[in-house]
Parts: structure tokens; C-alpha cells; sequence
């Protein structure tokens, strides 16, 4: 039997209209002032009405200006899922309505998604290099959205310096990734090197609101491939959220757990003499 | 949730959505319409098969996979799908995205200042891999595959 959260579905509006009529003025807001495209070197980076939202409702928390309480934030992660499923679903239709690409790419999308370990080649070194210990693990094993959040608690408990770090970056993904993301795509898409189909495929990391992010950039930027981009960032990031989480516990963690026994030693002690140079300093 | 609580909201939504595609993109309610019943006809649909099927995935693989089947080429309904999805431009589902997923991380901002440079770091270093990892190797096949 499922749970539900509320008794009733007046219950449930009773205690969430206000975020409902919230999210109303935060559209009414966010699409008036619509796209500001900034230039940036040879290219653009694009600011979209969905990071103004976002920013009003980080804002309007309870620890800033307390126009919503903790039980309404708490309420606001399940209704996010809800509001996503439309966009999916758009996508989905670009990826039928442009299969022909989808189906060619084929070979390309289902290798790509070993592309996500990058995370773990780029990211693991830095995170030793600046000391940090088993947290680099759970930092750095994936892209931690909630699902590796809990894979990383289940396997290494709460209180685990790999659940702490695994924790960390959900916290700052959540609040920087979808603005970043959108940002650092529009830089890799200036520099030129991947074709806009690689771009497009690339941006399914398995975070709904990322993609969106990515692919919204991408689409302004690209507009003559936008349906191509759009379909396959829809395929990618649906093989992405069906394999994820596999790809984390049995390729993403062996490899880091691998890579930190490999580099902590040897590049890990820059790291505490830094530390220490400090405690001296003291 | 029940179905009818993820009805009303999908309806809650798709209200959401009209009003950002008339205030963003000046489409008037009456032709957002059926572009957004397409939408939430598919996402609930999606609900509703995730519920079914014992094969746990997340809902939105199964809106995604619906979604691709309504407008593939053996769908019957595959030109009034694509149609009317066309009339919602591509960003105005996202707009009450971003305010619900800001409104759930508002209470976040003291551990994320909390972070330090260096987690902050690692967390960008964990975005751009991701990313730029999964572009070299779908260029790669693509390019060996004669795809691009």
C-alpha cells in the first residue's frame, strides 16, 4: 500500500496553495522579464525565466524572507517532480517526432553515459589535491542528485564522511547547478570542439532541472538543430535516469574508491602540509 | 500520492504553463490548450503506468517513453501531438519548475554558505565532468559512426 503524505487531496491543497499561488506570481514575474541574452566572448550566455523563479523561491524560505515555512519547502520537492513531468513529456514527443536521429545516434547515447565518470577523472584529483579524505568519495562518485544521495547513505550510512560529502554537493548543485550548468554549456558550446549533437546528448546527466538548463541554452544557440538537441537530450536523459543509479554503485564507486587509494597517498599529503603550514602559522 | 491528487496538480501545472507561455510568448490561453492537455494526457498517463508496472523507474522515464511513442511515426496521433505540442515553447513548462525547486531548497541556503570554496569547487568540477565527459564520447562514436 502506498503512503500518502496527506489524508485527503483537500488536505493537501488546504496546506499547499499557498505555494501553488507563489509559483503563479513567480511565472508572472520570471516570463515578463523573459530571456536576457548576455555576449560572452563569440558566443552568449542566456539568462532564462526559470532562474528567476528559482532565485525568488530560494528567497522567499524560511531563511531569508519566511514567506514559506519549512513544511511548505518540504512539500515543494515532491510538487517539483510533478511540474517536470510536462516538460518531459514535450521532450519525449521531440524525440518521437525526430526518432530518425534518436535511432541513428543510437550507438552514441548508450556509450555516452559512461561519459558521466568524467565526473570522477575531473573532479576526484581536485578534491584530494585540497585535502579532503573518504569525503572526496561521495563527492565526487556522481553527479549527486537525490538518488545518489541515497545510494551513498544506504551504503555507507549517515554519518559516514562519504555520505557528508556526497551531501555537500547535492547542496551546491541544488543551489548553483541549474544557473551553472546553463553557463558552462553556453561556454562549451562557444569553444566549438563537440559537434551540437554531442552537446545535446551530453546534457542527459540524469537531473531533470539540468537538462532543462542545458538544453534551453543550447536550443537559443542552435536553433536550426533545436528538435535534433532536444530529442536527444530527452533519449539520453532518459537512459540516464533508468541506468543511473546502476552506473553508480557498480562502476562510479569501484572507480573512485580505486582512484582515492591511488592518489591519496600520493598527491593527498600537498593537501595536509598546506594544513599544517596553517596550524603553524597559527 | 493518489491519482487524484496528482491530477489536480498536473492541472495546477498546466495552468502554470499557459500563463507563462501567454506572459513570455503572447499565446493566448485558448491555443495553449490542447498543447497542454497533450502534455498532461501524456504525464499522467506516465503516472499511471509507473503505478502498474512493478518495474521500479523513475516516473518521468515512463512520461518520457510515452511521450516518444505519441509522436513516433507508427502513432496515430502522431501529427496532432507534435502539433500541438509545438505550441508550448520549449521554456514555459519551466518556469513553475524553477519556482517549486527554489521553493524546496530555500531552506538550504545556511549549509550552502556553509560549504567553503572548496566544496564549491568540487562541486562545479563535478558538473563540468559530467558533462564534458559524455560530450567526447558521444562526438567520438558519432564521428566513427558517420552520424555527424
Amino acid at each position: 500500500m502506498d503512503k500518502f503524505v496527506y489524508p485527503s487531496l483537500k488536505e493537501r491543497l488546504k496546506a499547499e496553495y499557498k505555494i501553488y499561488l507563489t509559483a503563479f506570481v513567480f511565472i508572472l514575474i520570471a516570463d515578463s522579464i523573459g530571456q536576457i541574452q548576455i555576449p560572452l566572448g563569440p558566443g552568449q550566455f542566456i539568462l532564462f525565466p526559470i532562474f528567476y523563479a528559482l532565485i525568488m523561491g530560494v528567497l522567499s524560505g524560511p531563511q531569508v524572507t519566511k514567506i514559506m515555512k519549512s513544511k511548505q519547502v518540504k512539500a515543494a520537492s515532491k510538487l517539483v517532480v510533478v511540474a517536470i513531468c510536462p516538460f518531459i513529456a514535450k521532450l519525449g514527443i521531440n524525440a518521437g517526432a525526430s526518432l530518425e536521429t534518436v535511432i541513428s545516434a543510437g550507438p552514441a547515447l548508450l556509450l555516452q553515459e559512461f561519459g558521466n565518470l568524467g565526473t570522477i577523472l575531473l573532479a576526484m584529483p581536485l578534491a584530494v589535491l585540497l585535502g579532503m579524505k573518504r569525503e572526496a568519495v561521495g563527492a565526487t562518485h556522481s553527479i549527486n542528485r537525490e538518488s545518489n544521495l541515497a545510494l551513498i547513505t544506504d551504503v555507507y550510512g549517515p554519518d559516514s564522511p562519504e555520505a557528508r560529502g556526497s551531501l555537500s554537493i547535492y547542496v551546491v548543485g541544488g543551489m548553483i547547478g541549474t544557473v551553472y550548468f546553463g553557463f558552462m554549456v553556453s561556454v562549451v558550446a562557444i569553444l566549438g570542439i563537440f559537434h551540437p549533437y554531442a552537446l545535446g546528448m551530453a546534457s542527459g546527466v540524469g537531473a531533470g532541472i539540468l537538462m532543462a538548463s542545458a538544453v534551453a541554452s543550447l536550443t537559443e544557440i542552435y536553433p536550426a538543430m533545436a528538435d535534433q538537441i532536444s530529442a536527444l537530450a530527452s533519449a539520453s536523459e532518459t537512459i540516464s535516469g533508468i541506468d543511473g543509479i546502476y552506473m553508480a554503485l557498480f562502476i562510479g564507486l569501484p572507480l573512485c574508491n580505486w582512484l582515492y587509494k591511488v592518489l591519496e597517498p600520493r598527491i593527498g599529503r600537498f593537501g595536509e602540509k598546506r594544513k599544517q603550514k596553517k596550524l603553524e602559522e597559527k | 500520492m493518489r491519482y487524484i491528487e496528482w491530477l489536480v496538480l498536473f492541472v495546477i501545472s498546466g495552468l502554470g504553463i499557459a500563463l507563462a507561455n501567454f506572459v513570455g510568448f503572447d499565446v493566448g490561453f485558448m491555443e495553449s490548450l490542447p498543447g497542454i492537455l497533450v502534455l498532461l494526457a501524456i504525464a499522467a498517463a506516465g503516472v499511471a503506468v509507473s503505478k502498474v508496472i512493478p518495474l521500479k523507474l523513475p516516473v518521468v522515464a515512463y512520461v518520457s517513453i510515452i511521450g516518444l511513442l505519441a509522436a513516433c511515426p507508427v502513432s496515430p496521433c502522431r501529427e496532432f501531438v507534435i502539433d500541438a505540442a509545438a505550441k508550448i515553447n520549449f521554456t514555459a513548462p519551466l518556469t513553475m519548475v524553477g519556482a517549486y525547486a527554489g521553493i524546496s531548497i530555500s531552506d538550504q541556503i545556511k549549509s550552502f554558505l556553509k560549504q567553503g570554496w572548496k566544496m564549491i569547487l568540487v562541486g562545479i568540477f563535478v558538473m563540468t565532468g559530467t558533462f564534458i565527459g559524455s560530450a567526447a564520447i558521444a562526438h567520438i562514436v558519432m564521428t566513427l559512426t558517420g552520424t555527424i
